[in-house]
């Protein structure tokens, strides 16, 4: 009896210091911020309540709507995206390469870098006259070229497949073997065609906005689009390695027992590879979700490079609405806002939770 | 393997593929994964590489991106050590000290038939990059330097006509140019800069000179070297040492990237220690000790991870506002909630053997006891991976800097700073050479941290994800 009451105090003690951090800096600040939601306050004025208004103010406020759409379309394409792509990349190189030492170190650059920094190198890669620009314009300067090369590597391959399947059968039209050999046949004819004069290259003088432009692309600002790429790019590294150890604790018998039963690739993939990586696909669609709902660094530091509606996330309208730049503060504003953000976050990790354990237990 | 046909499509008097040909498409296989592979680790590792290759430019933002160029050059740092030798006596970071006497060499060319001219040679009162730095220069090369011709010579040589391939002969004339502290200034100061401006008729071209111009005006005419003396690292890291020089307080003429740094590092050092010590604790009793309100404490913890920090900002804004401690970092190494770094340390004292604390409790050892004498020296794999990301953490923190540390310029922390360096210098038409040398000297801490204890790290970022 009393080793469990020592345990008991010392245990309130052990977490004192964690207690209090947590108590004053998580939860009072949580009841502090639903309060401020009900009122009016500047920051040096008393708040004075007023009822449901800065929820009502919200919903017309157009910034917001635009926040809003834009934080869920953000976080929509780049958790599927990132997920989908780590993904892919960590099935293709899981038996061909195994990462370590320096390459491991490449992989995990752009996840130990801070925000700040790697918008700056993406802020500069994407300048109207940047490198992007650039890589857009040779694309364009040398779309003869490379229309060529994918036209002459379809016949080639189409040309060998169908010479070896009148003798042999069992030749894919996709071949790995023709394939490697079609493109260097189509990299060939096109040396030869450029040493000969015949291609032209389109020069052109290409000014792309990627980050200061209102326009849109489907649903979402070009601007964010652009913001989006760079989440994705600093993300999917790190992803593919969580998924490719994943990948590497799955013993090969399995798949051999069901090669034997005549699984095909696909089947084996569906029904080995997507249940067993099961956790670690919620771990990193959990992390996806939380981080892209929360974007506020990159939007910062983008700043006056790019007009607000093209930029504003929900996470950044609350902070733009707490501290406006020559403005006074409209904290009951930023609270409800915030409130909304925080009740998206958890709607949307425990419906993706629940959905999960279900499929889980199927 | 890609999918095979049906048998339906099998004609019967085909043969099956002999081995020798599928040991083939297997080879074919893995060059495609490798080709994959390599070209997904040259994307991630050539975006780097190209921005830091940028960083060490005159303009990073040039068209077209020449990938060779005096910062990459062996040939011109040697000829920058010796121009820095020569000025200042420093081969490494160069300048212009009493005493110097530089020789500059230059060499123009023209078609035979036009008279090379003897170019005007000039030390510009240039003031150096933008902003701050200007306000803060007080000494000018121009008012200590003089320029001289010591000599020149002709010679001739061949140049191939790009359009008609024809060979023709080009004359050229090289003119050596002694650039000395005047004799009248002996108690001059060191100069960080001697700049230089040649002018020349746009019918003769500069074909050769130690160092390239830094620019080229109207048309050709004009030539202008921001410094003749730079030094072998002056020349290479020329960006990197603007940004430490040129980010300063204009009262006190203080760095201010310096200052961030140091603020970034302080307060790093300070939530590394503070995050240990809470997280080491709380671990250990969420995990050993048995207390009413166990559970809540830990279903708080796992909440706090989801909830963004703009929730709870405005709050703690105040909390420090009403204990004036805005604007020092005490307010930014507090705030940060370790929900994380316990949940880890949890994680590792549960799988913690429990018989050696038991066996010591058994000898009257009461539980403060344990924890420091037994469990605290077997945990520091844990502590260590521990320290690590609480570090990373803070100096990448960019949200809670914003928020609690506003002002003076030299409080921010680095993160910050680049904001504020973004605003001065990344516009269409910025200094992106500053910008980007300051992004990348921020990443320095980091990298090396992660360079040093590269296989903790990966570990704990499977276990982060996996839970």
């Amino acid at each position: 009896m009393s080793r469990v009451s020592s345990d008991e105090r010392s245990g309130w003690l052990f977490v004192l210091p964690f207690t209090i951090s947590m108590t004053l800096f998580f939860v009072y600040a949580i009841v502090r911020t639903a309060y401020y939601s009900f009122t009016e306050y500047d920051l040096f004025t008393a708040p004075s309540f007023v009822g449901l208004s800065n929820y009502t103010t919200l919903v017309s406020d157009e910034l917001f709507l635009i926040a809003l759409r834009n934080t869920i379309g953000f976080s929509l394409i780049v958790t599927t995206v990132q997920t989908v792509l780590a993904l892919a990349l960590a099935v293709l190189v899981n038996h061909a390469v195994r990462v370590r030492g320096l390459v491991r170190t490449v992989f995990y650059l752009p996840s130990i870098m801070s925000s700040a920094a790697m918008t700056l190198i993406f802020l500069w890669l994407f300048q109207r006259d940047g490198f992007m620009t650039a890589i857009v314009s040779t694309v364009l300067a040398y779309r003869r070229h490379m229309l060529l090369f994918f036209v002459g590597m379809a016949a080639l391959q189409g040309a060998l497949v169908l010479n070896a399947r009148r003798s042999y059968e069992g030749v894919s039209i996709f071949d790995p073997f023709f394939l490697l050999a079609a493109a260097f046949g189509a990299l060939a004819l096109i040396v030869a065609c450029a040493l000969a004069g015949l291609l032209p290259v389109f020069d052109n003088d290409l000014l792309i906005s990627w980050l200061n432009t209102q326009r849109h692309f489907l649903f979402m600002p070009v601007t964010l689009w652009s913001v989006a790429l760079m989440n994705i790019f600093t993300t999917v590294p790190t992803l593919m390695l969580l998924f490719l150890a994943g990948l590497q604790s799955i013993p090969s018998a399995l798949y051999d027992a069901a090669e034997i039963d005549g699984a095909n690739a696909f089947q084996r993939f569906r029904h080995i590879t997507v249940p067993a990586l099961r956790p670690v696909t919620f771990a990193v669609v959990t992390m996806g979700v939380i981080g892209t709902l929360q974007m506020f660094d990159q939007v910062a530091i983008l700043g006056d490079a790019a007009p607000l509606a093209s930029r504003v996330t929900l996470a950044y309208y609350v902070y733009e609405s707490a501290f406006p730049a020559g403005a006074s503060s409209r904290i009951g504003m930023a609270s409800a806002a915030a409130l909304v953000l925080g009740i998206l976050t958890i709607a949307v990790v425990y419906a993706q939770k629940s959905v999960g354990v279900k499929e889980r237990a199927e | 393997m890609m999918a095979r046909l049906t048998a339906a499509e099998a004609v019967p008097s085909r043969r099956r593929l002999p081995a020798s040909a599928l040991r083939r498409r297997q080879l074919a296989v893995s060059a495609w994964l490798y080709l994959t592979f390599l070209a997904v680790a040259t994307i991630l590792a050539g975006t780097f590489v190209l921005a830091f290759m940028a960083s060490l430019k005159v303009d990073p933002l040039e068209r077209p991106f020449r990938l060779y160029f005096d910062q990459l050059n062996p040939a011109a740092w040697i000829a920058a050590a010796r121009l820095g030798q020569e000025g200042a006596g420093d081969a490494l970071w160069g300048g212009f000290s009493p005493g110097a006497k530089v020789d500059f060499s230059v060499t123009y060319a023209a078609p035979v038939g036009t008279t090379i001219v003897e170019p005007n040679a000039e030390i510009p009162r240039r003031r150096p990059g933008s902003g701050i730095a200007a306000a803060l220069m007080r000494d000018y090369a121009a008012d200590y330097a003089s320029i001289a011709l010591k000599s020149s010579s002709s010679a001739v040589m061949q140049v191939r006509d790009e359009e008609t391939g024809v060979w023709e002969e080009w004359q050229t004339r090289t003119f050596v140019y002694e650039i000395t502290y005047r004799t009248d200034r002996r108690n001059g100061p060191w100069i960080e800069r001697t700049p230089l401006n040649l002018t020349a008729p746009p019918s003769q071209t500069l074909i050769d000179s130690p160092i390239s111009p830094s620019r080229s005006e109207r048309r050709g005419r004009l030539l202008s070297w921001d410094n003749i003396t730079p030094g072998a690292l002056g020349l290479i890291f020329n960006n990197y040492r603007r940004v430490i020089k040129e980010t300063a307080d204009l009262q006190t003429g203080k760095s201010l990237f310096g200052s961030w740094l140091v603020n970034s590092l302080a307060i790093a050092i300070g939530r590394l220690v503070l995050t240990l010590v809470v997280a080491s604790l709380a671990g250990y009793a969420l995990a050993r000790l048995d207390f009413r309100g166990s559970r809540l404490l830990f279903a708080a913890l796992l909440f706090s991870m989801t909830i963004p920090a703009q929730v709870t900002f405005v709050s703690n804004y105040l909390i420090f506002r009403d204990l004036s401690l805005l604007n020092t970092p005490w307010s930014v190494i507090v705030v940060f909630v370790a929900s994380a770094n316990v949940l880890l340390m949890k994680q590792f004292f549960e799988g913690f053997p429990r018989e050696i604390e038991e066996a010591a409790i058994v000898d009257g050892a009461n539980r403060f006891q344990v924890f420091l004498k037994i469990v605290v020296p077997n945990a520091k794999p844990a502590l260590l991976v521990n320290a690590i990301l609480a570090f990373q953490g803070a100096w990448n923190d960019f949200f809670w800097p914003l928020v609690l540390i506003t002002s003076p310029p030299e409080a921010l922390t680095v993160q910050v700073g680049l904001l504020s360096l973004r605003r001065s210098y990344g516009g269409a038409q910025g200094d992106w050479g500053l910008v980007l040398a300051g992004a990348f000297i921020s990443i320095v801490p980091v990298v090396i941290l992660f360079v040093l204890f590269q296989r903790h790290i990966v570990s704990t970022q499977v276990t982060k994800g996996i839970t």
